[in-house]
């Protein structure tokens, strides 16, 4: 009787498991002429506005917005070069007045998904918002766009012209200014006279987040793909635009961004063939063979970014230790950046020496900054140091004997032991640190490791006063996806001038100034390539190998995919073979 | 009954006012603030200010918490400085998946656990128990996380019976909607809670074997099987009964894991995004829900023992 009972049991476990077990699709979640996407780690779509408040502007929300929303000017590197992409642009090229204070765009005949022509109307439209709200727009910084326009003149329905506040470089003005404007259908989204008030009801859509799927604001289209489903909880499905009328319509009928819980998730629904279109983690880059083997491709994805770590020049116990250049050459003699790309970033990272990005379209890459003048070296970092005055004491730690030599502001006995404030979770990172701890080490430099998590490195790695208690920190990473990624100009107004948003380090110093200003004012492509070579020399900040923006994993029937450095994804020209 | 009732009630929500103030003194209390965190390496020192007068943190620590306490009165527990959503809605979305998930697995554990502890216990020193108490020495000290993976590995990729996810969708019935796609993340989350209670339940029933009433029993010759089911069962059930309220925090840490490995999107998963990008809000729901989960666990707990256990008495009852 048991052993009966037994079977029975077996065999209905057995009819459950396989009535349970749903169908498996193979690569992708869709129909056949559709490709789901992966989102990175935890990220969840939450802005579908063209216009994002600061906390929403994330790279993620912007490429489902560009494939709603034609951008007025579109930027992409894929092709090895950071040009214009003019078939994803709203606007012919732009024509720049010979005294360079003006300039007049035409746009293309396009139409919204209503069947409403697209007009200069709708450009205005969008400076009125912005010029009524700039302080709650994300992209909002003082001085330039809209500030750096001084006048917005309609000539027709098609063309405008704008009024700049002075000359400015036009490769810089189109790829860094031009390229925030995404024309808004007027039309559609004018709720209220006062462009204030439109603002702040457009915000409050934007904010239900529940109601994308159904809120007519945003079925008025003019990209090459509508919103079909946006789920609170981050999948997002995006379907053709049927009334698309410009030149680069979407081949694929769908595209699915897809939500994961962590990167382990996304790599075990990869390998269970549930993805289009994924990415590796780099920890299970041993397993390429067995990828390519299911089917998939496997390219590293190169951001359009640097990677660094900054030194708090006002730091009250170390700022005038790093204000010496010898020093920091001699720390930076220490990072073996290609150990560090090749073992610990299992070949996927690239050295980065300087303030431009290296691993892609090397136009503004200067020879100072792409040879190094300062390779691994641990030799020339001890002989730096023992020639200011140095020297190993018997905790094996450098320290200051001579003050004379040791540079301003430097006193006797002080010892280069400093504190690095890293981002904590990540395997790479880890390693990195540890790497960096250990050459540092064998020059005399004592390097404590201080992992947090990254937001608690970005809110206490920041600009400070030396007087204030938040200038204890010495030096911070934040760069285990990249510092810092660039629009299309690489330029380093936000990073390096003196006071910029960004120079967490506070870093100071007058020729840097003045290149920074060359590169956004004048048309001389030579003030980037000085700019390049001038921080590659002068360190202001520890320059680190740049990791990959991912490392992709393409389902091999997919074609059309270009890996934009500048994180841009250009779905309507995937397709299927 | 009642009056004992209404005193655990009372404690119950004093307890749980004092987990939202150790919370929210400990949450506000870190250094450097959520800002630069949710507004991005981009964000200008006047943005940062701007989000931090927003959000009250200009205010002193009492003066944040009391407005908090206000909002929470009127049942506004905030909106997610980084999912753009209010917490009360993400909690309504994301409390059912995560309760489906912990309940069907712990009630599974416990179907599991509780036979095989008896049989374990009436079998002792035998081979049966000593294969089973290996194997669960070995499921006990297995990580969650190694657990679901080589699941996933198993079930999903070599054999792929079951999807290596959980079935995505905003609602509970989309999830429910292909129950397949649960059997991996209820299997990885059931098997400690397995292991886990029969080990209480042998022990207990191994205890209560050679207590004076059963030898009583069997000298007046009451059947094996009687004695077991009929006086050592409850008995030994009470201790575990008591347990399962107090493990209801632990059953939470657990599912976290597995919510992250089977891209699950539960309560779990929120609290841990939120922990990393320093989303208040969200922080402080989720431990009000699994304070009020806990109290309110152990209340029950204790409701069950007094029922099951004639013994127990209510704390000042007359006798």
């Amino acid at each position: 009787m048991r052993r009966r009972l037994g079977r029975v049991a077996a065999i209905i476990c057995c009819l459950v498991l396989t009535a349970c077990a749903g169908g498996q699709v193979r690569h992708g979640v869709g129909g056949p002429n559709s490709v789901s996407f992966a989102l990175p780690p935890s990220a969840t779509p939450n802005w579908i506005l063209p216009l994002a408040i600061p906390g929403y502007t994330a790279s993620y929300n912007g490429v489902i917005q560009s494939a709603l929303f034609l951008p007025l000017y579109a930027y992409d590197g894929s092709s090895g070069a950071v040009a214009r992409d003019d078939k994803a642009s709203a606007a012919e090229p732009p024509v720049y007045a010979p005294d360079g204070k003006s300039v007049t765009i035409t746009l293309k005949p396009l139409a919204w998904s209503d069947g409403t022509p697209l007009t200069s109307q709708d450009v205005q439209f969008w400076f009125d918002l912005v010029r009524a709200a700039k302080d709650d727009w994300g992209a909002y910084s003082k001085g330039l766009m809209p500030d750096d326009v001084t006048d917005f003149r309609v000539v027709d329905d098609h063309t405008f012209t704008l009024t700049l506040d002075k000359t400015y470089n036009p490769g810089w003005f189109t790829a860094n200014q031009l390229a925030l404007i995404t024309p808004l259908p007027r039309h559609a989204w004018a709720h209220d006279p006062d462009p204030r008030k439109t603002f702040d009801y457009l915000v409050a859509q934007a904010k239900n987040l529940g109601g994308y799927n159904s809120n007519p604001l945003w079925k008025v289209v003019d990209g090459p793909f509508a919103l079909e489903s946006f789920s609170p909880t981050g999948q997002v499905t995006l379907a053709r635009n049927p009334r698309y009328t410009g030149e680069d319509a979407a081949r694929l009928d769908k595209i699915t961004f897809l939500t994961f819980t962590s990167s382990a998730a996304e790599y075990n629904v990869l390998l269970a063939g549930g993805v289009d279109y994924g990415y590796v983690p780099t920890t299970n880059l041993g397993q390429k063979s067995k990828l390519e083997s299911l089917g998939y491709r496997i390219e590293p994805w190169n951001g359009w970014s640097i990677t660094y770590i900054p030194y708090n020049f006002n730091n009250p116990a170390l700022g005038a230790v790093f204000k010496q250049l010898y020093v920091r050459q001699a720390i930076q003699h220490a990072v073996d950046q290609k150990a560090i790309s090749q073992v610990i970033w299992r070949g996927t990272a690239t050295p980065g020496y300087g303030p431009v990005p290296q691993d892609n379209d090397p136009t503004f890459l200067s020879d100072t900054q792409k040879n190094t003048p300062y390779p691994f070296d641990l030799d020339a970092a001890r002989k730096l140091l023992a020639d200011h005055g140095w020297q190993i004491g018997a905790d094996g730690i450098q320290a200051c004997q001579e003050p004379e030599k040791c540079g301003q502001g430097v006193d006797k006995g002080a010892r280069l032991s400093m504190t690095l404030l890293t981002e904590s979770g990540s395997d790479e990172t880890d390693g990195t640190m540890q790497e960096l701890k250990s050459e540092l080490s064998r020059v005399g430099i004592e390097l404590r490791i201080n992992a947090q998590p990254l937001n608690t490195v970005l809110a206490n790695g920041t600009t400070c006063e030396p007087s204030s208690p938040a200038c204890s920190w010495q030096l911070s990473y934040f760069g285990t996806q990249g510092s810092w990624y660039f629009p299309a100009y690489p330029s380093g107004e936000q990073l390096f001038a003196t006071d910029a948003s960004v120079n967490f380090g506070n870093y100071r110093d007058k020729p840097t100034d003045d290149l920074i200003g060359a590169s956004t004012l004048s048309t001389s492509p030579q003030s980037m390539m000085d700019y390049s070579a001038r921080l590659a020399e002068q360190l202001p900040v520890i320059w680190m190998p740049n990791p990959p923006y991912q490392v992709s994993a393409i389902d091999t029937s997919i074609g059309g995919i270009t890996q934009d450095p500048l994180a841009g994804l250009q779905p309507q020209r995937w397709y299927r073979r | 009954m009642t009056r004992f009732l209404a005193r655990r009630l009372l404690l119950a929500l004093l307890v749980v006012f004092l987990v939202t103030v150790v919370t929210f003194v400990i949450l506000h209390l870190l250094p450097g603030g959520p800002a630069r965190g949710v507004l991005g390496v981009k964000a200008t020192a006047e943005q940062i200010d701007a989000f931090n007068k927003s959000q009250g943190f200009d205010q002193s620590i009492p003066v944040q918490y009391w407005d908090y306490l206000i909002r929470l009165l009127h049942g506004d527990l905030g909106a997610s400085y980084t999912l753009n959503t209010d917490v009360s809605t993400l909690l309504a979305e994301r409390l059912p998946k995560t309760l489906v998930l912990t309940a069907t697995s712990t009630i599974l554990g416990i179907i599991v656990a509780l036979p095989l502890g008896v049989w374990q216990a009436t079998r002792r020193g035998r081979a049966f128990d000593v294969v089973s108490t290996g194997l669960a020495f070995v499921l006990y000290a297995t990580p969650v996380f190694f657990l679901s993976l080589l699941l996933i590995i198993l079930f999903a990729q070599v054999w792929p019976i079951f999807p290596a996810q959980a079935a995505q969708g905003d609602t509970l019935a989309d999830l429910l909607s292909q129950p397949g796609s649960l059997v991996l993340p209820v299997i990885a989350g059931g098997a400690a809670t397995a292991v886990a209670y029969s080990r209480y339940m042998r022990s207990s029933t191994v205890d209560n074997l050679a207590e004076d009433y059963v030898r009583t029993a069997r000298a007046k010759g009451t059947p094996e099987r009687t004695i077991l089911w009929r006086h050592v069962w409850p008995n030994s059930l009470t201790s575990v009964v008591s347990l399962i309220g107090y493990s209801i925090p632990v059953v939470f840490g657990g599912s976290l894991v597995v919510e992250s490995m089977f891209n699950y999107p539960g309560v779990g998963l929120l609290f841990w995004t939120a922990a990393r990008n320093a989303d208040f809000p969200v922080l402080l729901g989720v431990v009000l829900v699994i304070a009020v989960t806990t109290v309110l666990g152990s209340l029950l707990a204790d409701v069950l023992q007094l029922l099951i256990d004639p013994r127990v008495r209510v704390p000042g009852a007359k006798s």
